[in-house]
């Protein structure tokens, strides 16, 4: 009997359909993957597991026993966990106190705190999961993005209320993580299922959701199509149940080499026209702060035609409230505008819907606002933004995190498409065979330092990594 | 519904209000007269808000433009009691307005203190030293130049109406602040940072230099006002901008509500503007009492800006 039963349920918004009648099993003691591009339906229905949205239909079933969820406050006392995104955490307060809130706190004559049993059941919380490295009196400021996800797991597995946790929803935890911080989660969320307890895991990462889960359901346009045991399936009809078409390469072929003509020299490291070089590294490793310094004043990188494209896509590469020509022209605007002063809407609109079909964007019109665009499409966006000044040196901090399959194979391709027009390209990346897939060499990189470049063909994942963490390995550095 | 009432809803309100004066006030509310006397009476808080706009697109505020209108005033008004020729004293005051404002930014862009915590402490600046420099007088009489004092009581023939000259100032800063933000790289600038001030950054816009010309600005409309004020009576007191700062943030507040990203937009401001000057024209026709008055402003941006998407609670 599975621990959570969804059968039929459906939800449209103003007479949409998101959801027609999907299914979904969670059996006890497992992980189960909730896969499907951007706008599949994946996060309403875990609205609706939550109690936030209601159903138009919908047969939910606890251990075999119907049950309606009409609130958060319902789905917390039937045993329901949800570890959002967006952690909601207070810094300035330690980690204790980040675990008990929501609790009681344990109080000493009625009225004081006290604090030493409070440490203590932030402790126990901490090791039953088997987390031993979390200091609980440490300020949850001080925490990096992996512990503090850690930290609220915890919280969440306290039984508040008197219901012990059962089912823990997450929604694409490791998409902030690094290698090491996603592996010590899992190792709690395996913890978590040898306990009898279940998984319920949203993510975009087929490599990820393959080595972690049992199971998966994967939702296409507001159906369940498949649902099954991830032993019985590979990464490529994984991505085919998902955007419902096969892409024969998850990498499109290199199509011009690159040339002699070095566009930039510095910092340790060179690019030729018409090359890739990829910056490896563990995350924290500097590799942001490489691409920055390389950038430099922001100004006078345009000029020079050195373009960006920031990590943070909602934080530094767009202005989501503004209309998508307004968020490519934005660092061209100069040469845009009549006597570099006078706007031109008409021929901004034009020249920006060019640059949409040129990176394959997905939109209404240039005049539609970017914050209504799903998260490829706004990625589209900062690149058509990036390219709109005909860079000739362009610097990618992790293009294609949160973003689909679909998508990501077009941004590769674009890509591609701009190192055979003499594009040099820096290409950041925590996803390891991203860069082994598009790279032509790849520099590694250690506590802020390049430490070696190697050539990315015919390198092995795990010689790579073994760079990272800059272990010996057999593999020859190339200049 | 919800969607046609949160977008239009100030705007109906409008539509309301207007109606209830024209059926009160039969024959003296809806004439060409009245119009114009209520743009004369709203040209000084046109002018300061219409620059209030303008910082307030970047998502920041001006605290001390209420005390910088006192101020331009008063520095024009000593200028004219030593003698000196009525064009210099008004452009000193205008330079005051200009200086004041680029104190401003400075402190904003290149110190780093918040504008809210920067002007408020620039606010107490420029009010002291309108008392400091005028004595705590109200400086008027023979000292004022009569071309001064006739200015604000003159106006242009159009078909039989006069348009008065301070309706006139009015509506040229708004076609220039309309120009400056709607068809300049400066406007576009500006939204940008306003929108994500990390992301302009990056894409080359300069933060700091923007900021600054957008305070100074502010602060050269705000001399402006005090200008046009102290025409008006012919005089100038330390205490003659006090309320234009609340009144040109309400109004720009009243404007966002009516953007379709509740963003502020100058024509919208004007709109603004013209909500409180037609109520105040209203209901001091209806000899509703000033304390009265102010309940009912303060009652109708709550109402406009809880109903509109600029509210957080309704956004989502």
């Amino acid at each position: 009997m599975p621990l959570l039963a969804l059968e039929n349920v459906s939800k449209a918004y103003a007479g949409v359909p998101v959801l027609r009648g999907v299914t979904l099993h969670v059996e006890a003691g497992e992980i189960h993957a909730l896969m499907g591009e951007n706008g599949a339906g994946k996060s309403t229905l875990i609205r609706i597991i939550a109690g936030v949205v209601a159903p138009d239909t919908a047969d939910i079933r606890i251990d075999g026993r119907p049950v309606v969820i009409d609130s958060p406050a319902t789905a917390r006392q039937l045993g329901l966990r949800f570890i959002h995104q967006e952690l909601n955490v207070v810094p300035t307060l330690s980690v204790a106190e980040n675990i008990a809130m929501g609790a009681a706190y344990p109080r000493r004559a009625g009225v004081l705190v006290d604090w030493s049993r409070l440490n203590a059941m932030a402790v126990e919380a901490l090791e039953t999961l088997g987390i031993t490295h979390i200091d609980p009196c440490a300020k949850m400021a001080s925490l990096a993005m992996g512990d503090r996800m850690l930290v609220k797991i915890s919280a969440a597995f306290l039984a508040q209320g008197g219901t012990p946790a059962r089912l823990y929803v997450m929604d694409e935890p490791t998409a902030a993580l690094s290698r090491e911080e996603a592996e010590r989660l899992f190792a709690v969320l395996r913890e978590i299922r040898r306990a009898g307890n279940s998984v319920l895991y949203v993510s975009h990462r087929i490599d990820e959701v393959m080595r972690l889960c049992d199971r998966a359901t994967v939702l296409r346009d507001g159906n369940a199509v498949d649902s099954g045991s991830l032993a019985d399936i590979t990464h490529d009809d994984l991505v085919a149940l998902m955007i419902g078409r096969r892409i024969a390469e998850a990498y499109p072929p290199q199509t011009a080499a690159p040339t002699d003509e070095i566009v930039f020299a510095g910092h340790g490291l060179a690019v030729r026209a018409g090359e890739i070089l990829g910056i490896a590294g563990l995350a924290g490793a500097g590799q942001t702060e490489l691409l920055r310094t390389i950038f430099g004043r922001p100004g006078a990188a345009w000029k020079h035609r050195i373009a960006y494209v920031p990590r943070e896509r909602r934080a530094e590469g767009l202005v989501a409230t503004r209309p998508i020509f307004e968020n490519i022209t934005l660092p061209h605007l100069e040469a845009r505008a009549l006597g570099g002063t006078w706007l031109t809407p008409r021929r901004e609109k034009r020249f920006a819907a060019r640059l949409g079909e040129e990176v394959r964007l997905r939109a209404r019109g240039p005049a539609q606002a970017v914050q209504e665009l799903s998260g490829g499409n706004q990625q589209k966006v900062v690149f058509a933004k990036a390219l709109a000044g005909d860079p000739r040196l362009l610097l990618l901090d992790d293009p294609t995190r949160g973003v689909d399959v679909g998508a990501k194979f077009d941004i590769y391709t674009l890509i591609r498409e701009m190192t055979a027009k003499g594009m040099a390209v820096i290409l950041v990346s925590s996803d390891l065979p991203e860069l082994l897939g598009l790279a032509d060499r790849i520099a590694v990189m250690r506590g802020g330092a390049i430490t070696a470049t190697v050539a990315a063909k015919g390198l092995a994942e795990e010689d790579l990594l073994d760079l990272c963490y800059g272990r010996g390995s057999g593999v020859e550095a190339v200049a | 519904m919800s969607k046609l009432l949160r977008r239009y809803g100030t705007l109906i309100g409008c539509a309301i209000i207007l109606l209830v004066f024209w059926i009160a006030l039969p024959g003296t509310f809806m004439t060409a007269r009245n119009w114009l006397n209520i743009t004369e009476q709203v040209s000084m808080l046109t002018v300061v808000a219409a620059g209030m706009t303008i910082v307030m697109v970047m998502g920041d505020f001006d605290l001390s433009v209420g005390s910088m209108a006192s101020l331009s005033g008063i520095v024009a008004a000593v200028l004219f009691t030593f003698g000196y020729p009525m064009w210099e004293a008004l452009g000193a005051a205008l330079l005051a307005g200009l200086v004041g404002g680029l104190i401003n930014g400075t402190l904003v862009s290149f110190v780093g203190i918040m504008p809210f915590v920067a002007t408020l402490a620039t606010l107490t600046i420029y009010s002291g030293a309108a008392f400091v420099v005028s004595g705590g007088r109200t400086i008027s009489g023979r000292a004022i130049p009569d071309a001064f004092g006739d200015f604000a009581r003159d106006g242009i023939s159009l078909g039989g109406l006069t348009i008065p000259n301070l309706t006139i100032v009015a509506i040229v800063t708004v076609a220039i602040v309309w120009v400056l933000l709607e068809q300049t790289t400066f406007g576009r600038r500006l939204y940008a940072i306003g929108g994500n001030l990390e992301a302009a950054h990056l894409s080359g816009v300069p933060v700091r230099r923007l900021k600054l010309v957008a305070f100074a600005l502010t602060g050269f409309c705000a001399a402006l006002a005090g200008l046009l004020y102290a025409s008006r009576v012919a005089s100038a007191n330390p205490t003659e901008g006090s309320g234009l700062m609340l009144n040109a943030i309400a109004a720009v507040f009243l404007g966002m509500t009516m953007a379709e990203h509740g963003e502020p937009r100058v024509l919208a401001t004007v709109v603004g503007v013209l909500i409180l000057g037609v109520l105040d024209n209203g209901l001091t026709q209806m000899s509703v009492d000033s304390y009265v008055r102010q309940i009912l402003v303060g009652i109708i941006i709550v109402i406009a800006v809880s109903a509109s998407s600029i509210s957080k609670a309704t956004r989502r």
